[in-house]
């Protein structure tokens, strides 16, 4: 102690004799990602060779300060070596984040800590150990986890997230930093990712994350992939299902390698097949999914700075229900009608028409640098290649010619500025630029159901998130986007006129065809949206989140330029080229209660969508395949508000009960007539029993009750059978029954080595074979959902 | 020394960086630029313009009945006109030939004879009547069917008595079953490629 005072005076002795040496430090030392604070960690003061250590709250004190310069090298056991210095003018406080390498690598080992994206808005995170159970599903599936996050199905493969009754352009999809670019307007084009890819999923209800984009009206669903360690080490993770129901299998395999220099390199690879599936009561022809992924990852990552190329590359091909296939409204009516589907054949793998083929790459390369002070840079570009080849019924040598073949290729740049030097003050601002090109091949032969075009999209953005003190965190967001569509469209003159658009746009024919007329669309829309909340902590057990959202979202291409039959639906379905943009207000609530033994999440919203797309039945044509519906996509003023509720409670340590309740009400509010497609109530009652004693046992018994929507828009129209001159009732709207099933889940993991772990899972579907059709499923009017169906999963982390 | 090393490496990287952004740029710049022509457009190949019924009387050749039905989009989605010419008379005989056109190809595409017939194990023509007095046979020389039915292109129909009423031809299009054991004929599954009422249809 004395020589360390001899040191300080000595110190102030260089620096100058007139000087006071009387001031303060007070440092804190908090993990640069959760903010915990790290105890123990030795902090060298460089200018005055003195050693201090931080106390149980991170906190450190250095008394005697002179004025002038103080270096401060910062080292923890797990942690890169820090080292800052301030300008001592007085008595000064800081908080210090170090780079916690060992809490990292707990997360990846043990359990994933929560590590939200957004402050205030409502975020559910989907872990890696719950991921893996779903690693034979689609990301559609495994969303479901989420109260209040529903599905809308075309079969049972093609499984697109509906969050708070929206879905389609309205959900946002971040793949690893990149955004997903799938034509993903298509109520039957379900997300192209491999879940296996993800090491966490974060599901952001309404569109408060506004650095991905402002025009997520329902949500925002965000991958990401597992964390890379800066150690040398080498792991891997396989796993191996087989499923009774589509005699189904699938293996993944992912291997890291990573060097304590923070360079790390990852492969993974998913491969997963299943046959027909089948219902209670009879086998669901063509109904086969076959599926290849491929991804790879290297890069560097330190603190400081790090850059990454990741490639990802997955190919499905999805059978759609045989029995869904019609030719007329008739062929529909019959297929009610009979309440069984029209096609039934024996079990087999092979996938016919009708069916999707569907190829997406995924590159990107990004690039971060942190400056002391500052705060942390990171560009970004990425590359995505869709191709959709969509299979109809047809004759002759067009059998193998797809009827629908687009190719959309998305060029992203990124850059983004995140100023976290001082962790209650955080600023982020960030511009992107986007190039995509959407390209329908002609040799389909049959007109094209959404043109060839150009889009150019430029956004800005700018979030901030203020921590007032230890209870209350507000944020606050604006963005602006540009976005502008360039079309070459081709219209049938008959349609041309009957639109009116003859009158309205005249002026961007550019060419005239006997029956055909191209044009030249060119749109552009200006999108503002913005975001604020509050996060407070009512104290240890209560907290209260609170959240505005303004979103808006341009038309996209097929609610502006659909014209033309959809087979699958048995309607015409005709955009709009007048469309405005679609604006949102979201306010939502959410309160939660944590104590050790209950949980309690309830989160409330209301979102006012003003101009918004819906399609509705509005005429007939009367075809050679007997009268067909019109459906138009229509603006409105709608309004949605619901509430999700999950309760958890801890009956012993072993036993567990969990609800999770969803409610959710959508209006049309200018017809005053119920939104299509609102999920009905659904309550899931689970039961789990855990003893971790025994190679970390659980079992899990869990109900799942979906009530029957009885709030539906009346669509249902009566046609004329020409021959018997009778009216024929096409019920298309009301929907099925409630159901209830049951699933039972365990698993248990066995150590093999100290490195090797084996999990052993043993799932039950559906355990009593129930027939029931499902609302959200397109397919409803053909063949009930899947019968009972055992896996058994096999998970080998080495 | 290490810083040294330390801002080397970090220079390095972002010039590798810088050129590979560069690189991403270019190729960019290529791909947008690759397909500024005008679309070619999409004349619909699958599509029947024209479906004509021609009822010959048996017995004298100048006596025929034309049921016409033409969509120039397509039977399958444009709106279709119907065309009677002429009257069926009570207690003939009458042999039906059947013409399926695309007119919107030119010269006009066979669509019966080009794909129908070739793949006549996936087709199956039904016929109803509703108000008409009319039986029909599957001619002996029809072409075979699905599931050893006759196709139904070839047949022979009696106007029974007089009456008015409708006259309808289906198209059917990989049919799970079909029989035709009653003339007319009936099928389950598949779809409808197209499904044409003629009303008014006379027999004096």
């Amino acid at each position: 102690m004395k020589l360390s005072a001899l040191f300080v005076t000595l110190f102030c002795f260089q620096i100058g004799f007139t000087q006071k040496c009387d001031s303060v430090f007070l440092g804190e030392i908090r993990d640069f990602h959760d903010n915990t604070p790290i105890v123990g960690a030795t902090v060298y003061i460089q200018n005055l060779n003195k050693y201090v250590a931080s106390d149980n709250n991170g906190k450190f004190k250095i008394e005697n300060l002179c004025k002038g310069q103080i270096i401060l090298v910062i080292s923890h056991i797990g942690c890169e070596t820090k080292t800052v210095s301030y300008m001592i003018e007085g008595d000064l406080f800081k908080s210090i984040s170090l780079e916690h390498h060992i809490e990292e690598l707990n997360e990846v080992a043990l359990r994933a800590k929560e590590n939200k994206t957004t402050q205030t808005a409502q975020e559910t995170i989907i872990k890696t150990d719950v991921l893996e159970r779903y690693s034979s599903l689609s990301l559609g599936d495994a969303l479901k986890e989420v109260p209040g996050v529903s599905s809308i199905n075309t079969g049972n493969t093609i499984v697109k997230p509906l969050i708070n009754g929206l879905h389609s352009s309205r959900i946002l999809i971040m793949n690893n930093g990149v955004r997903q670019q799938d034509q993903e307007w298509g109520i039957e084009h379900a997300p192209n990712i491999d879940i296996n890819n993800a090491g966490q999923i974060s599901v952001i209800k309404g569109s408060g994350a506004l650095a991905y984009g402002g025009d997520a009206v329902g949500g925002v669903v965000v991958l990401k992939p597992g964390r890379i360690i800066n150690k040398d080490t080498l792991y891997g993770r396989t796993i191996l299902g087989g499923h009774t129901n589509g005699r189904g299998y699938n293996i993944t395999s992912t291997l890291t390698k990573n060097y304590s220099s923070g360079w790390f390199a990852q492969l993974q690879a998913s491969y997963k097949r299943n046959g027909d599936f089948r219902a209670p009561d009879y086998n669901l022809t063509n109904t086969g999914l076959d599926s290849k992924g491929f991804s790879t990852r290297l890069g560097k990552r330190n603190f400081e700075s790090g850059f990454e190329f990741y490639y990802s590359y997955l190919n499905n091909e999805i059978g759609i229900l045989g029995a869904s296939h019609i030719g007329s409204v008739f062929d529909i009516e019959r297929a009610i009608n009979s309440g069984q589907p029209l096609l039934i054949e024996d079990f087999s793998y092979d996938i016919n028409a009708p069916k999707q083929d569907i190829t997406h790459h995924l590159a990107k390369a990004n690039y971060y640098r942190r400056f002391q002070g500052f705060g942390k840079v990171s560009v970004q570009y990425d590359y995505q290649y869709n191709q959709r080849l969509e299979f109809d019924v047809r004759i002759g040598d067009r059998r193998n010619i797809p009827a629908i073949d687009l190719t959309l290729q998305t060029h992203s740049l990124l850059a983004d500025a995140s100023l976290d030097s001082n962790l209650e003050r955080k600023y982020n601002f960030g511009i992107m630029g986007r190039y995509q090109n959407n390209f329908a091949d002609p040799d389909t032969g049959v007109r094209r159901l959404i043109p060839d075009y150009d889009k150019y999209d430029f956004g800005i953005y700018g979030t901030t998130e203020w921590q007032l003190n230890d209870d209350l965190i507000l944020d606050a967001g604006v963005r602006y986007d540009f976005s502008r569509i360039d079309a070459k469209k081709f219209y049938l003159i008959s349609r041309w006129e009957e639109r009116g658009y003859d009158e309205d746009f005249s002026d961007i024919i550019i060419e005239e065809l006997p029956t055909q007329l191209l044009t030249n669309p060119v749109f552009n829309y200006h999108n503002f949206s913005a975001s604020a909340g509050a996060k407070l902590d009512l104290d240890n057990y209560n907290q209260i989140l609170f959240n505005y959202s303004l979103a808006s979202r341009p038309p996209n291409p097929s609610e502006l330029f659909s014209d033309g039959l959809h087979h699958s639906a048995a309607r015409f379905e005709l955009g709009d080229l007048r469309f405005g943009k679609e604006v949102s207000n979201r306010v939502s609530l959410t309160y939660s209660y944590n104590s050790t033994r209950f949980r309690l999440l309830s989160e409330v919203f209301y979102n006012r969508i003003n101009n918004f797309i819906y399609l509705r039945p509005f005429d007939f044509v009367l075809t050679g395949r007997g009268p067909f519906p019109i459906w138009e996509y229509q603006q409105t003023d709608a309004q949605l508000y619901g509430i999700d509720l999950t309760v958890t409670y801890d009956i012993t340590d072993a036993w567990q009960f969990q609800n999770k309740s969803s409610l959710t009400k959508g209006y049309d509010k200018e017809t005053d007539l119920p939104l299509i497609d609102i999920p009905p109530f659904s309550t899931i009652n689970q039961i789990r029993y855990t003893n971790s004693k025994w190679n970390n046992f659980s079992a899990s018994l869990k109900s799942e009750w979906v009530f029957e929507q009885n709030e539906f828009p009346d669509f249902n129209f009566e046609v004329e059978d020409e021959l018997s001159g009778e009216m024929v009732l096409l019920d298309i709207s009301t929907p099925p029954p409630a159901y209830h099933l049951l699933h039972f889940y365990s698993e248990a993991t066995f150590d093999l080595s100290e490195k090797t772990k084996l999990n052993v899972s043993l799932s039950v579907n559906n355990i009593f074979d129930t027939s029931y059709r499902n609302y959200l499923n397109r397919l409803r009017f053909f063949a009930d959902e899947l019968g009972r169906n055992i896996s058994l999963q096999i998970q080998l982390n080495y | 020394m290490k810083i040294n090393n330390q801002n080397l490496k970090n220079m390095k990287t972002t010039k590798f960086f810088v050129k590979a952004l560069l690189c991403l740029a270019l190729v960019t710049s290529f791909t947008s630029c690759s397909d500024d022509d005008d679309p070619a457009p999409v004349n619909e190949e699958e599509i029947i313009t024209t479906l004509t019924l021609t009822f010959v009387n048996n017995a004298n050749p100048l006596d025929f009945v034309v049921l016409n039905s033409f969509a120039a989009d397509g039977l399958e989605d444009g709106m279709s006109t119907e065309t009677i010419t002429g009257n069926f008379t009570a207690g003939v005989t009458y042999s039906l030939s059947l013409g399926l056109l695309n007119t919107s190809e030119n010269p006009a595409e066979d669509v019966l004879n080009g794909d129908i017939i070739p793949e006549a194990d996936e087709h199956f023509f039904a016929y109803a009547v509703n108000g008409l007095d009319m039986t029909m046979t599957r001619d002996a020389d029809d072409v075979p069917g699905p599931d050893g039915s006759n196709l139904g292109v070839n047949t022979t129909w009696v106007a029974n008595s007089a009456g008015t009423g409708n006259l309808q031809i289906r198209l059917i299009h990989e049919p799970t079953s079909v029989d035709d054991s009653n003339e007319f004929g009936s099928a389950t599954g598949g779809s409808e490629d197209f499904n044409i009422t003629f009303t008014g249809v006379v027999i004096n």
